[in-house]
């Protein structure tokens, strides 16, 4: 979301409100999201087919989007709300920019699961026919409480800027949004982890390394966001505080290999099942995005703690080396689930069966058992446009400058 | 609980890989163009029915398999509006082609690779007409779908298509819970082996051995 939003911003005069840069942002976002729409009716009425996903490896780029997307969330509301919850200093005036930042990725993330469903028409029926015991279903209440949340907590810091909400209320809603933050990353990472099925998913670690994870990908992506705005000329913003995020990122970092350490010892040191996941990721399949995740994460690690790299430029690249490790991370993820199958045996193939089909079981699952085609490039590139439109709409019609520079 | 325990009985000793209960399967169930709900599969060897080992030390090993029909099935459990679902009175797991919105979470449940099929495009036929029994519900775009037990059969009384063209009468279905049933007859004396026994889904498929 950052990247775009760098260069066009860069672009932009520093005028009030954004300027020609704001509107000429919002308009490529507009035509890209149509384009999507486009895209996404052909996949409803020429079918699924037209994805690369099947019935062995039945979820694709939009879920891991969608994962993305969700963790991308976490970032603003969390360094937003901290502060706010625990009286502490804040990282200057970018608190209302940050929640933007949350709304546009909450909306890009339930914009991908509805591109995901079969049947999107038939979407009310989970509001009739709710099994609550899903964790689907929990996370769908639970997008909506955050999306719901995010917005009240947006309007809230601009009406305690004027004065008409306490102190007191806004302090509340923070302690509330900062828990249903961390829900969403749990319930997120439990659709995944608490299926017995699948032998990469299946781990009690993964709902913590899901807020790690998200707490990364959201702190670069604020930092992107915020350091972009401020040569935009949008909004003032102390170095002080982009150097205190950075510092922040290195820690989140740390915490999420760490974690991801801990899962890949656990996995493969029985030298059991799960040695099939460490071998896959390491120097099987998945091991170009095992190895861009360790590499972008060590490179931004290496940014944000020594001192003299702490130039603005690198910091940014810093926070886009983040996310990126952390789309590694979510790709390796979702295809892992698929890429080593509890029953191998060889079977008949049909095209419904597995991407490729057309050899036998070995050979589909040689390389990875997954690649999106363009189709499903273009509607998720629609998707995240959807995201950028709502955060640019947000720049340019809400009073989202700090409150003494407007 | 279910009131009765139906399960189906795979004798592997009896079974000669023939693929007459995929086919009989397909044909009942009017099965879409690329779709198998039951699928034999070899062990083994690499290819289809290809045979395991070097020369001249070769065996041929099959295996049917199909929805294991779990009494802790992972995919009830995930469905959001519980378009798959244990029916009370038989225990079989059933789809609801109606309700389901193809968010495809029960594929991603089920350890059972490839037991779930989703329509990936509008159902194409190799027959202008529909085959098999006129009971068995109209297939749909984008919805999950698999074996019921033939359910449309056994809610008449009836055997699930799958056994009853078996040759080799490697197929036993019935309740566990009746000791007079056939499946009860046949399991006595016998060991047998559940697919991923591991996994904690306690399958309603059991394979003679």
């Amino acid at each position: 979301m950052t990247d775009t939003t760098a260069a066009v911003a860069a672009k932009a005069p520093a005028k009030k409100g954004g300027g020609v840069g704001l509107n000429i942002a919002i308009g490529v976002s507009a035509v890209l999201v149509a384009a999507g729409l486009v895209l996404w009716a052909m996949q409803l009425s020429g079918g699924m087919v037209q994805t690369a996903m099947r019935n062995l490896d039945s979820w694709g780029l939009y879920i891991t989007g969608f994962m993305f997307f969700v963790g991308l969330s976490a970032g603003g509301l969390i360094i937003s709300s901290v502060p706010k919850a625990f009286g502490l200093s804040g990282f200057g005036g970018i608190s209302k920019v940050a929640v933007m930042t949350s709304i546009a990725a909450t909306v890009a993330a339930i914009g991908l699961v509805v591109v995901d469903m079969g049947q999107p028409f038939r979407v009310w029926e989970l509001f009739v026919y709710s099994n609550l015991g899903s964790p689907l279903m929990w996370d769908i209440i639970v997008l909506m409480v955050y999306l719901i949340l995010s917005c009240v907590y947006l309007w809230a810091q601009v009406q305690a800027e004027k004065g008409k909400v306490g102190h007191t209320a806004l302090r509340v809603i923070s302690v509330v949004a900062l828990v249903t933050a961390v829900l969403v990353h749990s319930v997120t990472a439990w659709i995944f982890g608490l299926q017995q099925g699948r032998e990469m998913w299946h781990t009690a670690l993964l709902a913590p390394w899901f807020v790690s994870s998200a707490l990364v990908c959201g702190t670069g992506l604020v930092m992107c966001a915020a350091a972009a705005l401020r040569a935009a000329g949008y909004l003032k913003w102390d170095q002080a505080n982009l150097v205190k995020l950075a510092k922040l990122l290195a820690v989140f970092l740390l915490v999420d290999l760490y974690f991801f350490g801990c899962d890949l010892l656990t996995a493969g040191f029985p030298a059991g099942e799960g040695l099939a996941v460490v071998q896959m990721l390491v120097s099987g399949p998945l091991a170009p995005f095992f190895w861009g995740e360790v590499v972008l994460s060590a490179a931004a690690i290496v940014i944000c703690v020594v001192p003299a790299l702490r130039t603005t430029p690198l910091m940014v690249v810093a926070g886009l080396c983040a996310i990126a490790a952390i789309f590694c991370k979510r790709a390796q993820l979702l295809v892992g689930g698929f890429q080593i199958p509890n029953i191998d045996l060889a079977a008949a193939m049909t095209p419904f069966t597995v991407t490729n089909w057309e050899g036998n079981m070995a050979q589909a699952y040689a390389g990875m058992v997954y690649w999106p085609t363009p189709l499903e490039f273009g509607v998720a590139l629609g998707v995240t446009a959807l995201g950028f439109l709502v955060f640019f709409l947000g720049l340019k019609l809400l009073p989202l400058k700090p409150a003494d520079q407007e | 609980m279910a009131d009765k325990k139906l399960v189906m009985l795979v004798d592997t000793k009896r079974c000669i890989a023939c693929n007459s209960c995929a086919v009989a399967c397909k044909i009942e169930n009017n099965l879409p163009k690329n779709i198998w709900w039951n699928r034999i599969m070899t062990v083994g060897g690499g290819n289809l029915d290809s045979p395991e080992g070097e020369y001249p030390n070769l065996k041929m090993h099959n295996v049917t398999v199909a929805c294991q029909h779990c009494e802790n099935p992972a995919c009830v459990k995930v469905c959001p509006v519980g378009a798959t679902y244990k029916d009370p009175e038989t225990g079989v797991v059933r789809q609801d082609y109606d309700k389901c919105i193809g968010c495809r979470m029960c594929m991603s449940a089920c350890p059972y690779t490839g037991v779930r099929s989703f329509n990936w495009e509008e159902p194409k036929y190799s027959l202008a007409h529909a085959v098999g029994d006129a009971d068995a519900p109209e297939h749909q775009k984008h919805v999950v779908e698999k074996c019921t037990f033939c359910y449309q059969r056994i809610s008449k009384g009836e055997t699930p298509a799958c056994m009853d063209l078996c040759p080799a009468r490697a197929r036993h279905w019935g309740d566990l819970d009746d000791p007079n049933s056939d499946v009860s007859r046949a399991i006595a004396g016998r060991s047998y082996e559940h697919l991923l026994d591991e996994k904690g889904t306690k399958p309603g498929v059991y394979y003679l051995v």
